[in-house]
C-alpha cells in the first residue's frame, strides 16, 4: 500500500490542498483571504501551514499589490497536485482494504 | 510514516469533499454576484422608465434584455480568461432564449395587463432562481423567495407606484443580493 503524505495529512494543510486542487490547473489560485474563509483558519495558522506546503514545493505563493492593498495568492504546483492525488488514492485504499477484511 | 485506520481515512475524505463543495459554491457565487448586480441595475432602469414613461416601456425592456445578454457574455468571457472556466455557451444561451420565449407565450396566452406582466416576469425568473438554489446554494433560495414575496406584496397592496416599487424590490433586490452573495 502507498504511504500517506505526512505534509499533506495535517488537517489544515489537507484542507488547503483540497481547496487549491478543486480549481482547474489553469486557474490563478486562491487569495489568502478566500482560503482563510474556506478553511476557517486564523491568519497566523494559515500562513504557517502555507509556508510548510511552499517549502515542500506543493504550493506557489505570489504576493502583489492590488491598488494599495497587498494580495497574496496561493496556487497548487504540479508536484502538489500529484502528491495530493496520491494522498487521496492512499486514503481510498485504506478504506477499501478495511472493507475487504473479514 | 503516518498510519491511520479506515474511519480516520473516511473522515479525511469527507473533509476533502466538504472543502471542494465550498470552493465550487464560492466560485458560483462569485460569478453569479456579478450577474445579479448587472441584471439588477438594468432591471432597476427598466422599471424606472416604465414608471416615468409607460409609452416607452416596451423599448426599455428590449434594451434591458439586449444589454443584459451582452453583459452576461462579457462577464463570462472575462471570468473564463481569469479562471479558465467556461460559463457561457450556446446551450445556455438557447436555454435562456427558450425560457424568455415561454414567458412571452404565457403573457400572450394570459392576456396580461402591464401590471400583471410586471409581476409575472420577476416571479418567473425568481422561481427558477429558487429551484436552482436547492442544488447550488441557499443564498439563491433566500434571494429568490424574498423578491417573490416583495413582488406579491407590491402587486396586491401598492397602488400606482407599483413600477417604482418594483424598481427597488426587483432591481435593488438583485443588486443587494449580488453584494450579499459576494460577501458570503
Amino acid at each position: 500500500m502507498a504511504e500517506l503524505d505526512d505534509i499533506i495529512h495535517q488537517p489544515l494543510r489537507l484542507k488547503i490542498m483540497a481547496a487549491l486542487n478543486a480549481l482547474p490547473a489553469a486557474a490563478p489560485g486562491l487569495e489568502f483571504s478566500r482560503l482563510k474563509k474556506l478553511t476557517g483558519a486564523t491568519d497566523g495558522n494559515l500562513g504557517a501551514h502555507i509556508e510548510t506546503l511552499s517549502k515542500a514545493g506543493y504550493v506557489a505563493v505570489e504576493k502583489a499589490f492590488v491598488g494599495k492593498k497587498p494580495q497574496t495568492t496561493v496556487t497548487a504546483t504540479a508536484a502538489g497536485r500529484g502528491a495530493f492525488a496520491r494522498h487521496v488514492a492512499t486514503l481510498q485504499e485504506i478504506i477499501a482494504a478495511s472493507a475487504r477484511q473479514p | 510514516m503516518t498510519s491511520i485506520d479506515s474511519s480516520e481515512a473516511a473522515s479525511a475524505l469527507s473533509d476533502i469533499d466538504s472543502i471542494v463543495r465550498r470552493v465550487r459554491q464560492s466560485r458560483i457565487y462569485d460569478l453569479t454576484s456579478r450577474m445579479l448586480i448587472l441584471w439588477g441595475a438594468l432591471t432597476f432602469v427598466g422599471y424606472l422608465v416604465t414608471w416615468l414613461s409607460p409609452r416607452h416601456a416596451g423599448y426599455a425592456w428590449v434594451a434591458v434584455y439586449v444589454a443584459g445578454t451582452a453583459g452576461w457574455a462579457l462577464i463570462s468571457a472575462l471570468n473564463r480568461a481569469r479562471s479558465g472556466i467556461r460559463s457561457f455557451d450556446i446551450r445556455i444561451f438557447v436555454a435562456f432564449l427558450l425560457f424568455i420565449a415561454f414567458g412571452i407565450f404565457s403573457c400572450w396566452l394570459g392576456h396580461f395587463t402591464p401590471r400583471q406582466m410586471g409581476t409575472f416576469w420577476p416571479l418567473y425568473f425568481m422561481m427558477v432562481y429558487t429551484i436552482v438554489g436547492l442544488w447550488v446554494g441557499l443564498a439563491f433560495v433566500a434571494i429568490g423567495l424574498s423578491i417573490i414575496a416583495l413582488t406579491l406584496i407590491g402587486y396586491f397592496f401598492v397602488g400606482e407606484a407599483f413600477d417604482l416599487w418594483m424598481a427597488f424590490v426587483n432591481g435593488g433586490g438583485l443588486m443587494l443580493g449580488g453584494l450579499w452573495m459576494r460577501r458570503s
